[in-house]
């Protein structure tokens, strides 16, 4: 079981994404910009993976994206970033995430994409 | 003496729209793009979005709407205008619902006004109207809510387009407060619908009022401004033209005294298999470089009436393969009539024709959701036609093909016409026999008589001889002349 914080501007996609990743036995938290990401993450342990949109409102997932990657307690947290923009267009606009899932995705694909994700960290963290 | 000030405009770059418009949306207003769910609003709001993109600018498109924008962006991958490359840099979409669900209108106004000044947003949509209406706790909330985003709007140079679904209310509180308001309808006539769209207000515009056809293609929304409306005044005066263009007919021409008068319409009515097609792929055969000629037909493939045109003898082939005609067919279905008209001024203008011929009305009546209409609409092109110097000869199909009646299909169609010509059948020693008649040509000295004409393989039309007696051929029985008098039109020459 993970802690996954879903960052999303879209309500009914970040329930849908909660549901889900809950069902798949994760513990899921959900945010509706970056700002309100950040603050959630504040004072908290980071959690396991984020699960991050492009375009918000307030902060976008770029701007979030540069302010973890400033933030050295938040830098190694693994971030997929879930947009309607390209991969290749999504590489124009920020660096620091691990993966990208293109919406409209299916259930399948993002839990096949989450449990990846975390199986390669847990990889890692053996390793190191 | 101080001058009237241009309203600055933001073109919507929706073919047709800007027409209707007068030049666009007037700058930095807010207005409502309403219609029942499926009528296209969405679709019209991001195509003047990217419209606006490729020009520099940038879009900021909010809301409060269940669709998801990965869905709409997937429904808006069809569409041509669409370019991925504007996100999220030029074109940004962001969802309100958060905003109003957690701090209500003033939540969502907050949202609005950072997201536009961070955006730098030249245009704004706001997606769902209605959520907003729903959340305000009374009609005083919700008018506070548009002035306060009228205010951002105009402080930031920002236009404003409010998508909503139109409740059937009498007037909705926000309509006396908006700057324009486009309804856009899809209506059944029948078995089919057609899509409409109307202005119902532009604060200090002129518009074209009424409904407006439109349909939604890959290109999006494409509008057809209603013909009577858009050409009510001709786009150049009207001029005297003097001159002549043949009919292509040996004989024909001085009937008419001389040709058809250049700038004119003339119509070819009579029953089917008559001969009018016949007569108006001669016309179009004289098609030259001087006389650049189109065909638009309804009825028949281009091949076949190329076939039918190397059977007469006449060299239309020739004529196409030299770029002096085109044949654009027209295949009937569910054609809209402005769309049709509207397409013909555009074919016409952009080969600079001089020889048309339309084969014939009742396609533009075929197309039609409003009969009623056909007659000013009618009127309306031919006059634009005229204007722009063309000579238009039309086929209309009348019901009898032997009797004593010339019923029209439609009425008032005769005096859209300087010319009338009309080709009949009658009955002699058991077989069927074609007339050509001259009903009116205005302003000509054309000759009235009968005459009997024979459609003759490599020569096409073919006078053969006159007759006389109105009553016998109208009740279809003319008899021969015995001895021809010359005509006064053919004395002369």
């Amino acid at each position: 079981m993970a802690t996954i914080l879903v960052v999303d501007d879209e309500p009914l996609i970040a329930m849908a994404l909660e549901a889900a990743l809950e069902d798949a036995g994760h513990r899921v938290t959900t945010a509706a910009n970056g700002r309100q990401a950040l603050e959630k993450m504040a004072g908290t342990a980071p959690p396991d993976l984020v699960l991050l949109d492009m375009m918000m409102p307030v902060m976008n997932g770029p701007a979030m994206l540069a302010a973890m990657t400033a933030d050295p307690r938040l830098r190694a947290t693994p971030v997929i970033v879930v947009s309607s923009l390209t991969e290749a267009k999504i590489r124009t606009l920020t660096t620091g995430f691990v993966a990208t899932l293109q919406k409209p995705y299916t259930v399948h694909e993002v839990l096949g994409l989450v449990e990846q994700v975390l199986g390669k960290v847990a990889e890692a963290d053996n390793l190191g | 003496m101080t001058g009237v000030e241009e309203i600055e405009r933001l073109p919507t770059g929706v073919p047709g729209l800007d027409l209707i418009l007068r030049g666009g949306f007037p700058r930095g207003g807010i207005h409502i793009l309403q219609g029942p769910p499926g009528t296209g609003k969405t679709t019209l709001a991001n195509q003047i979005c990217y419209r606006h993109a490729r020009a520099g600018q940038r879009a900021l498109y909010v809301t409060l709407l269940a669709e998801s924008h990965s869905r709409m962006l997937v429904h808006l991958g069809t569409m041509r205008f669409f370019d991925p490359a504007r996100l999220p840099e030029q074109i940004s979409y962001v969802s309100g619902i958060g905003a109003l669900a957690a701090d209500g209108l003033p939540g969502l106004i907050t949202l609005l006004r950072r997201e536009i000044a961070a955006h730098q947003a030249a245009i704004m949509i706001l997606d769902g109207l209605v959520a907003a209406e729903d959340s305000a706790r009374s009609d005083t909330e919700f008018k506070t809510f548009i002035q306060e985003l009228q205010a951002q709007a105009g402080l930031h140079g920002c236009t404003v387009f409010l998508l909503t679904t139109a409740r059937g209310e009498a007037v909705p509180p926000e309509h006396t407060m908006v700057d324009g308001i486009i309804e856009l309808t899809d209506v059944r006539y029948e078995s089919r619908t057609e899509r409409g769209l109307f202005v119902k207000k532009l604060r200090g515009s002129d518009y074209l009022a009424g409904r407006h056809a439109f349909h939604i293609s890959e290109e999006g929304l494409v509008v057809f401004p209603r013909i009577e409306a858009a050409f009510r005044i001709t786009t150049r005066p009207d001029q005297v033209q003097n001159g002549r263009l043949s009919s292509g007919v040996e004989g024909l021409d001085a009937m008419l005294g001389g040709g058809l008068m250049e700038a004119s319409v003339s119509g070819v009515i009579g029953g089917t298999g008559i001969g009018k097609t016949t007569l108006g792929l001669h016309f179009i055969s004289q098609s030259s470089a001087a006389e650049p000629g189109l065909f638009l037909g309804f009825y028949e493939t281009p091949l076949r009436l190329m076939q039918q045109a190397a059977r007469l003898g006449l060299d239309l082939q020739g004529v196409v393969d030299r770029g002096h005609a085109e044949i654009r067919w027209q295949p009937q279905g569910e054609n809209h009539q402005d769309e049709l008209a509207h397409q013909l001024l555009e074919a016409v203008s952009s080969r600079g024709v001089k020889r048309l011929f339309i084969d014939g009305l009742g396609g533009f009546m075929e197309s039609s959701v409003e009969p009623s209409r056909m007659s000013r609409f009618l009127s309306v092109l031919t006059n634009e036609l005229r204007v722009r110097g063309i000579t238009t000869l039309y086929t209309l199909e009348t019901r009898d093909v032997i009797g004593s009646g010339l019923e029209m299909p439609v009425g008032g169609i005769s005096s859209l016409a300087e010319g009338i010509i009309a080709l009949r059948f009658v009955e002699r020693h058991s077989s069927a026999r074609r007339l050509l008649s001259i009903v009116k040509m205005r302003g000509t000295n054309f000759d009235p008589a009968l005459r009997e004409f024979v459609i003759v393989e490599g020569k096409g039309i073919s006078f053969t001889r006159s007759f006389e007696g109105a009553e016998e051929l109208l009740a279809g029985f003319a008899r021969e002349q015995t001895a021809r008098p010359p005509s006064p039109a053919a004395e002369g020459r």
